[in-house]
């Protein structure tokens, strides 16, 4: 039965590895985005100091493997099945072997919140450890003397969810009243902490970093905690029922009907949009511009985010005036948003800006999202990118700060290493392939700027620097997706320096339109537009005045065009 | 517990760095020591002087300490010397108004180096007990963790007061009444929104001081000597973000105004002199005798204008009888700023009447974003102006107080980096000589610097521990409850 139990268990790690490792990769590099592990003595205290610090620390530093999204699929996988074991050991389970796995699953549901947090896990997992050290003791003096001198120390390691090892420690129902008084010290214990540590009293209860957001409670971390106590009193009042039978198959039965039935809404209630999303940003920070194009290609984005990264894979590709309204668009809100303050949003943004050369406008809004990250943690991906404008920019000593601050990390010090050889070395710099060709986009002319990037700044970007097409590319677009086309007009003669061979699609399709509107139809037979454009846009005047036009027949035949787009606008 | 830790970790370097010079080449110049604590002038009670090589490259750093009466400390490690802390406090009580020799060697690759002594000055005048400071991340709008923090200046403990992890917001513009923490101002901004301030009684009390006759919330405070009124700036303050030039940010007000609150009938006293719109009025405070109220005054600029660089603070005086609390009927310009195309901000009268220290820059009043800006000092009997060449930087020098002797100034600059500010202390005189600035003491203080991401901001002293209850004060944040201030 042993054997057969260390199967299902392997069972449920491997789902859960194969889940987070095929199903929700992205999730995970979302993690890792929005910490910085140091291997720093200061950074260590600063944890550790606080209650549930030890299980923190041991989140944080399993978190920071999930840059590699099948490392972290296996860490997770491991520390859930831990738990299931630990949970399977609690009592003796015999029919309602498939209860052992409920706390496992309400765990595995808690990660799929992208702001649940490792260190939630760890502390579950180290209060069950205890709990099950304490089983091999002896009912007596000495177990419950441990039992009181493990309790503070035990709070400090784990935190609140430690309480679990008193539920589960209890001796047997018939003392449980007199045992209970024990609470009153844990009550009395928080009181008193919660006069001297400098964090809301309330988190002292629910837990300082279970989650990201502090204010919030984490339901379903505590609904897996109180699950564990609900689940072992429930089977030990039906010891014997329980216990009565030994054949495989009920074992096997209870598993299947407890891994289907929590699989199945374990799925449903998975959130794959998010996933979807935080692709798009993680392929834009590894700067995978083709996969990008891939991606779009079978699907094509439809939140914020992901159409930033397409607009902006498409532009690094030189496909942006030729392809982008065969996409999904929803204005400058999808070139470059507004900056809000949060730390998920602006992160896209901010690639685009970097990508641009709008350096001072990036660092901006980097620092601002990394500020607003909620549990008021580090990114490493935000340290590199603040390292590498400052760099940019001729701020060495501050690059250095964060430079140095990187080179205490695993996985980000060869790179601060690397880094670090630029500082001060303008020859190295006007050389490098990234750093220099970025500090020559950069802005000359001082202005002031906002929350909102404007056509003038685009236009100020490009005119600085006549070679910088991406800047040209993404003034363009912003005249095309406000519907600006006297700007347009005035402005797409710019790029004959930069190297198109023909105007792009979509320039055409905006000048015939544009023409069109200003009754100078003639200039349609220019050699700079594409007869069959020509001819595509008289079948969509004709398809307009037709009695069959719609919007829906408009989107069928002229979906990928920008006069669909621009009908759309002008609706 | 940390203190243990430090001393531990201390010891473990020490034994490993523990060696004798020998050999030393003999260098004619002085050691390039970071901080550059080279010919400075220090209070008797400061913390020690710890310090390290400036390249970095070195291995080992080594210091002898002399005094003229042959007594001698030493020391050394790998990264810093730490000097111990009662010794080096022994060491300066009894040289109080003389000068120490400090001899450093450095051991690189090549063996060890000697270098020519340097000395410090001790100064026969002390310093309060230490300074008060918000930590923050030199940011934008948003801000992570930050706090209001107080900083023994005779150790290197350092304590918070509160932090924003005990309620949902920011805090900042901490102020005492001469130092003394028994009369404290604190805001509270975001969703708990509130002014805490604390009498001699040391309760708490939340305060809600918009109204309806004044612009916003209270700002800038400054204390009356009598520490019954608090003057206050409101201000209209916007931010915009430069694209390419040295100075990142420009936080601006589009309108401001001062006024005066009783702290014994809980009124605010307005003046039409002090509240106009086509003026900017900020950076309230009383002169050392109580009876005028500084400020800093500048045109108004015409609505959606953003020629920032018009905006000019002049210096300028009001009557001010804390008798009636009535203020004067006339507004003089004590330095016409506007004149010289530049703009004060943070005017801070000694407490013996004697100066007035400023910050002046080329335009606005926000002079921490400016990497021009210089510390000035004016004397208040004679009505002359010079920049305090000696504490400036080619960076950033912005705000600053005077201890309750007069006789220190601590003020923010950020000429360490550029970006990050660090609290800075230099001697003045009775002749208004300006002694050459030193940075607060830390144990290992590159180390220390390089990890701390946050900037000291409004570093001011304070005469004792300010036994501020940070988690009774959350509580109070929390409550809903807010006093409302009155206008009278």
């Amino acid at each position: 039965m042993k054997n057969l139990h260390f199967v299902f268990t392997l069972i449920f790690g491997l789902a859960v590895f194969l889940f987070f490792g095929l199903a929700y990769p992205h999730h995970l590099h979302y993690q890792e985005q929005y910490q910085l592990f140091l291997f720093d003595s200061t950074y260590v205290w600063d944890i550790i100091k606080l209650p549930g610090g030890f299980a923190d620390l041991l989140g944080r530093f399993c978190t920071q493997f999930f840059l590699f999204s099948w490392i972290g699929s296996l860490i997770i996988g491991i520390l859930l099945a831990s738990i299931q074991l630990l949970t399977l050991r609690t009592v003796s389970w015999g029919r309602l072997y498939g209860l052992s796995f409920v706390p496992a699953f309400l765990l595995w549901y808690f990660l799929l919140d992208e702001n649940a947090l490792l260190g939630g896990i760890w502390a579950v997992l180290l209060t069950l450890l205890t709990s099950c050290i304490f089983d091999k003791f002896h009912d007596g003096l000495v177990r419950r003397v441990l039992l009181i001198v493990f309790i503070p120390i035990l709070y400090w390691i784990s935190g609140p969810v430690s309480i679990l090892l008193l539920l589960l420690q209890a001796p047997n129902p018939k003392k449980t009243v007199k045992y209970y008084g024990v609470f009153a010290i844990f009550a009395a214990l928080l009181v008193v902490l919660s006069l001297f540590i400098p964090v809301a009293p309330k988190s002292l209860w629910y837990g300082i970093h279970y989650y990201r957001y502090p204010a919030t409670f984490p339901t379903l971390l505590w609904v897996a905690v109180l699950s564990v106590f609900i689940l072992v009193l429930f089977t030990r009042c039906l010891l014997n029922w329980a216990n009565a039978s030994s054949r495989y198959i009920i074992h096997i039965l209870s598993f299947v009907l407890i891994f289907l039935g929590m699989g199945f809404f374990l799925w449903k209630t998975s959130n794959f949009k998010a996933e979807k999303a935080m692709q798009y940003d993680f392929m834009a920070s590894h700067q995978q511009w083709n996969r990008i194009i891939e991606t779009i290609n079978t699907e094509k984005p439809n939140n914020q985010i992901g159409v930033t990264v397409q607009n902006l894979a498409l532009a690094m590709r030189g496909m942006l005036p030729d392809y982008m309204f065969q996409f999904n668009q929803n204005g400058m809100a999808g070139l470059l948003p507004d900056v809000q303050s949060d730390a998920t949003s602006p992160i896209p943004t901010a690639e685009a800006l970097y990508q641009l050369g709008m350096i001072t406008v990036a660092q901006r809004t980097v620092f601002e999202a990394q500020e607003a990250i909620m549990d008021f943690q580090k990114s490493a991906r935000c340290y590199k990118r603040l390292a590498e404008t400052n760099l940019i920019l001729g701020s060495y000593k501050v690059s250095r700060k964060y430079l140095m601050t990187l080179q205490k990390t695993m996985f980000y010090s060869d790179w601060a290493n690397e880094t670090l050889q630029l500082l001060d070395n303008e020859k190295a710099l006007a050389k490098h392939p990234e750093y220099g060709r970025l500090r020559k986009m950069a802005y000359a002319k001082d202005f002031y700027f906002s929350d909102r990037v404007t056509p003038q700044m685009l236009e100020d970007l490009f005119l600085h620097n006549k070679s910088n097409r991406l800047a040209y590319d993404y003034l363009m677009a912003s005249y095309l997706l406000t519907g600006d086309l006297e700007n347009f007009a005035n402005s797409v003669g710019w790029g004959e320096k930069l190297g198109y061979k023909t105007i792009p699609r979509h320039f055409q399709e905006a000048l015939v339109l544009y023409w069109s509107l200003n009754h100078e139809s003639n200039k349609m037979m220019s050699a700079q537009i594409n007869p069959e454009v020509a001819q595509h846009f008289r079948q969509f005047v004709q398809f307009l005045n037709s009695p069959m036009a719609s919007q829906e027949g408009l989107r069928q035949n002229y979906g990928g065009t920008y006069w669909y787009y621009y009908s759309t606008i002008k609706q | 517990m940390k203190n243990i830790l430090y001393t531990l970790l201390s010891l473990l370097l020490l034994a490993s760095c523990a060696e004798s010079v020998k050999d030393a080449k003999q260098e004619n110049t002085q050691p390039r020591i970071y901080p550059d604590y080279l010919g400075v002038t220090i209070p008797v009670n400061i913390a020690p002087l710890c310090f390290s090589m400036d390249d970095e490259k070195a291995l080992c750093v080594d210091a002898i300490v002399t005094d003229k009466h042959g007594h001698e400390l030493h020391s050394q490690g790998e990264e810093s010397v730490e000097f111990d802390i009662d010794d080096w406090h022994d060491l300066l009580n009894q040289n109080r108004g003389e000068s120490l020799n400090i001899t450093v060697s450095a051991k690189y690759e090549d063996g060890w180096h000697t270098y020519r002594p340097f000395s410090i000055q001790i100064s026969k005048d002390s310093i309060d007990y230490g300074i008060c400071y918000r930590l923050i991340e030199p940011g934008y709008e948003v801000w992570s963790k930050m706090g209001i923090y107080e900083r023994d200046l005779s150790s290197f403990d350092e304590r918070a007061l509160i932090e924003n992890t005990q309620f949902e917001g920011c805090v900042n513009c901490h102020s005492f009444n001469r130092g003394n923490p028994a009369e404290m101002s604190l805001h509270i901004r975001g969703p708990h929104g509130a002014t805490l301030l604390r009498q001699d009684d040391g309760s708490v009390i939340a305060y809600n001081t918009k109204t309806d006759k004044t612009l916003g919330f209270c700002v800038y405070p400054y204390w009356h000597p009598s520490g019954r009124y608090i003057a206050y700036s409101t201000n209209s303050t916007s931010q915009l973000f430069h694209s390419a030039h040295p100075n990142r940010v420009e936080v601006f007000d589009t309108a401001s105004d001062l006024q005066v609150y009783d702290v014994k009938t809980n009124q605010l006293i307005l003046s039409p002199l002090l509240k106009k719109d086509d003026v900017y009025e900020t950076y309230p405070v009383f002169s050392a005798d109580g009876r005028s109220l500084y400020f800093c005054s500048a045109k108004a600029l015409p609505e959606d204008s953003h020629k920032l660089d018009s905006l000019h603070y002049n210096l300028c005086r009001i009557d001010f009888d804390p008798a009636t609390g009535k203020f004067g009927n006339r507004i003089d310009t004590i330095i016409n700023a506007e004149a010289l195309n530049k703009s004060i901000s943070f005017p801070r009268p000694s407490y013996d009447g004697r100066f007035l220290c400023y910050t002046l820059s080329d335009y606005g009043q926000f002079s921490i974003w400016h990497h021009e800006a210089d510390l000035y000092m004016l004397d208040l009997a004679t009505g002359e102006s010079r920049p305090m060449t000696q504490a400036n930087s080619k960076d950033t020098e912005s705000f600053h107080n005077w201890s309750t002797n007069s006789r220190w100034i601590v003020f923010s600059s950020r000429r360490d980096d550029g970006l990050f500010t660090r609290p800075y202390f230099c001697h003045v005189d009775s002749k208004c000589n300006v002694s050459k600035a030193f940075m607060l003491p830390q144990r290992n203080p590159r180390r220390f610097y390089q990890d701390r991401f946050l900037s000291f901001n409004v570093p001011d002293f304070i005469i004792a521990p300010t036994h501020f209850n940070g988690n009774k004060a959350s509580q109070v944040i929390n409550n809903k409850y807010r006093k409302d201030f009155v206008v009278r």
